[in-house]
């Protein structure tokens, strides 16, 4: 075409621009459709998300308050110290039970018979006894004067009191027989009945007694065992990712260590478990049912993900970086120690929290390691039997007594609080670690 | 502001693209230009005063040859310009001289590069005090991401040339000035080099460089991110630093490698076709292929 032909040639039909001005409202439908899809995504995982807090909470938080009875105990020094000599193991080991069950036959004049008077006994928790002996212990002069003392009420008494045990229906098929709800609405008429805060359940280890269990005892379990996973799979996660990402050389072998290192992060977290049974206690001998155990055990499963996580952060750190600090002679360690793993850190750190928090929630290894035993103590440390949060609430859940309902969804509650927690300290770690650019 | 990612593209890639574009354009190019110009480069090729001489130099991509046997003094206090057009194996040439090379995987290396009368090439030379001594300005400006003063007291550091405080205070101080970034950021040592303009991060990297006192300084097309103004400055910088160090820079403006440049070697797919004074080769380049590149017939 020459170009006379060009300037005399007509000017292109004003035809595409009506075409597409034709198809823009389809568009425009298209764009809206797309984004009404996202936003109902959204939506509908929030809605389950607050459905799942909303049934967590309203079953749990009555976990927080616990019915306490008040009793007039008198501490008859005839009683509990028949010598006079204030000695602390005569004091330990005097009759707590008996004062309690004193009090409350004294209380109860009507309960009369064997199988009535245990009936009363009933109505206050076993750890009365305890509670009493704690505070002569802790101060002896009150003996031989009355103490009135809040002691928590037997679970059964705490169903009631929350609502979740029916008063009608013919006698032999409730817990609480005639005569105890007679009792109850005495002692609630006379003010001795009262729902407190309830501190045992922050402060104590598992029991038998819902009205006693704790969790605190799962949580310091759970903090050994974190603590044992994180001191052992973030060095060495980033210790693999770092030689694997920048120093290893690439051939068959590294490729076999990367393709099972994938591999790895899909395995079930039970047969992690067995292999734990099999090597740490069974062929090293470590005790059963100790954190240091399921620490090792969550390694392994946390592993693959930080080194994966880890490998990804340190492939995101541009190569200038490197080259800048390779060009001026920097050893090759020296460019990663400075330059590139500081600028790497957030990202690896996302990953050990992620890694860390599917270890805070891992069941299934430690139940294998014999985690899921019942223990009423505090752990004292890292070799002591101790159990996790997340197998003391499928401990519960297991439990057939009505209070373990609340007590699980609590538990559960404290899990998560425990999960916010350690994201929360993940992301001022990264905000410190982070470089702007 | 540059983002990360783009800069991940660069530099690492300037090589890489070398290897690629010689890739597409061999079938033709080869062909007819290489095989008439192959084997002899026209020119002196020689310095009389050498400090790097390199020898029927190879360089390959895997199968892939970029580089083919090049020979070229670097000479002392001179300013060696490398021009030609995109993928001719020049900043792959470059990247020889301190053994960059050796970051890139499948890259191959033959033909010998004498510095201090022994190969750089060798099995015995270890690359940290050869990249010491033959130190490396990027195509695109990459400071650390930490403070200006780290970002200079970084090489001397490691290097063990400065241990105190004072010391590198000192060395901080005279690298920024020799670079001409002294005066505007004596008052902000402790600010993120990456806050810097594009030109002055080049030339903080530029000042990185001298700190760690080198002989020989590497500059990969130093000022194709740069507009006017901030390449002046570098220019005449290069200019200053002839007087103690040897430069090689490799660019793409022939007008820059006119002025900056006492020697220029003329690429071409991986063929070093001429070398000569500068003046001689903008004025009268001999070789053919010299004159279309430097009328602008192609490239």
């Amino acid at each position: 075409m020459t170009e006379a032909a060009v300037l005399t040639a007509p000017r292109p039909p004003r035809r595409n621009v009506e075409a597409i001005m034709a198809g823009m409202p389809r568009r425009r439908a298209a764009e809206r459709r797309f984004r009404l899809y996202g936003r109902l995504a959204i939506g509908l995982g929030l809605a389950f998300l607050v459905l799942l807090f909303a049934s967590i909470v309203s079953n749990g938080y009555t976990a927080f308050w616990q019915t306490h009875v008040r009793l007039d105990i008198p501490l008859e020094a005839a009683a509990l110290d028949p010598d006079g000599k204030r000695d602390p193991d005569a004091l330990r080991r005097a009759d707590y039970g008996g004062l309690v069950k004193q009090t409350l036959r004294g209380m109860f004049p009507d309960a009369t018979g064997r199988s009535e008077r245990i009936a009363l006994y009933g109505l206050v928790s076993n750890g009365a006894a305890f509670e009493i002996r704690d505070r002569v212990l802790a101060d002896p002069s009150l003996i031989g004067r009355t103490l009135s003392v809040w002691v928590p009420a037997d679970d059964d008494v705490d169903m009631l009191m929350k609502g979740n045990l029916e008063r009608a229906g013919p006698e032999k098929d409730r817990r609480l027989k005639d005569n105890q709800l007679r009792w109850i609405d005495q002692l609630a008429a006379d003010g001795r009945l009262e729902k407190r805060f309830n501190v045992d359940f922050f402060t104590r280890g598992d029991s038998r007694d819902p009205e006693l269990a704790g969790i605190w005892g799962a949580a310091v379990g759970s903090i050994y065992t974190l603590l044992v996973t994180l001191l052992l799979s973030f060095p060495l996660g980033v210790a693999a990712a770092v030689y694997l990402e920048e120093f290893a050389p690439r051939n068959r072998w590294t490729d076999l260590i990367e393709v099972n290192i994938n591999n790895l992060a899909a395995v079930p977290s039970i047969v992690f478990g067995l292999l734990g049974l099999a090597v740490f206690i069974n062929f090293f001998g470590l005790p059963r049912s100790a954190p240091v155990v399921g620490g090792l055990v969550l390694t392994l499963m946390t592993l693959p993900t930080i080194i994966i996580a880890s490998r990804a952060a340190l492939k995101s750190v541009p190569p200038s970086i490197r080259e800048a600090a390779l060009g001026i002679g920097a050893s090759p360690q020296q460019a990663m120690m400075y330059h590139v793993l500081p600028l790497a850190m957030p990202g690896m750190l996302t990953g050990t929290i992620i890694g860390m928090a599917q270890a805070l929630g891992e069941t299934a290894p430690l139940l294998m390691i014999g985690m899921v035993a019942f223990i009423a103590d505090i752990p004292g440390g890292a070799l002591d039997p101790a159990t996790a949060l997340p197998v003391q609430i499928y401990l519960w859940a297991d439990s057939p007594e009505r209070a373990y309902v609340e007590r699980t969804s609590a538990a559960i509650m404290m899990l998560l609080a425990f999960l916010i927690a350690m994201n929360l300290v993940a992301v001022l770690m990264r905000r410190r670690f982070e470089k702007r650019w | 502001m540059t983002t990360p990612s783009a800069s991940v593209q660069l530099d690492h890639g300037a090589a890489l693209r070398a290897a690629a574009a010689l890739q597409s354009a061999a079938p033709q190019g080869t062909a007819t230009v290489a095989r008439e110009s192959r084997g002899q480069t026209v020119g002196d090729v020689r310095s009389p005063n050498p400090r790097i001489r390199c020898s029927d130099v190879n360089v390959y991509y895997g199968e892939k040859q970029a580089v083919r046997n090049v020979n070229v003094d670097v000479g002392k206090n001179e300013v060696l310009a490398m021009i030609g057009p995109s993928g001719c194996g020049k900043t792959t040439f470059l990247r020889c001289l301190n053994r960059m090379n050796d970051t890139i995987a499948g890259c191959r290396v033959t033909g010998e590069i004498v510095m201090d009368e022994r190969d750089i090439n060798g099995r015995d030379v270890d690359v940290v005090p050869l990249r010491a001594q033959v130190s490396m300005v990027f195509q695109k400006p990459n400071p650390f991401p930490k403070s200006i003063w780290e970002n200079v007291a970084f090489g001397p550091r490691i290097h063990g040339i400065a241990r105190t405080r004072a010391d590198l205070d000192e060395i901080v101080e005279q690298s920024l000035q020799r670079a001409g970034l002294w005066d505007e950021v004596k008052d902000r040592l402790g600010e993120p080099g990456t806050g810097l303009s594009g030109g002055q991060q080049q030339r903080l990297c530029i000042a990185r460089s001298i700190a760690v006192q080198p002989e020989v300084i590497l500059m990969d097309e130093p000022c194709s991110a740069l507009d006017p103004i901030s390449t002046a400055r570098i220019e005449q910088l290069i200019d200053e630093l002839r007087e103690e160090y040897s430069i090689c820079i490799v660019t793409h403006s022939m007008q820059q490698a006119a002025r900056v440049s006492q020697r220029t070697a003329y690429f071409h797919l991986g063929d070093l076709i001429e070398v000569g004074d500068t003046k001689e080769i903008f004025t009268r380049p001999r070789h053919q292929l010299t004159e279309d590149y430097i009328t602008g017939r192609f490239g």
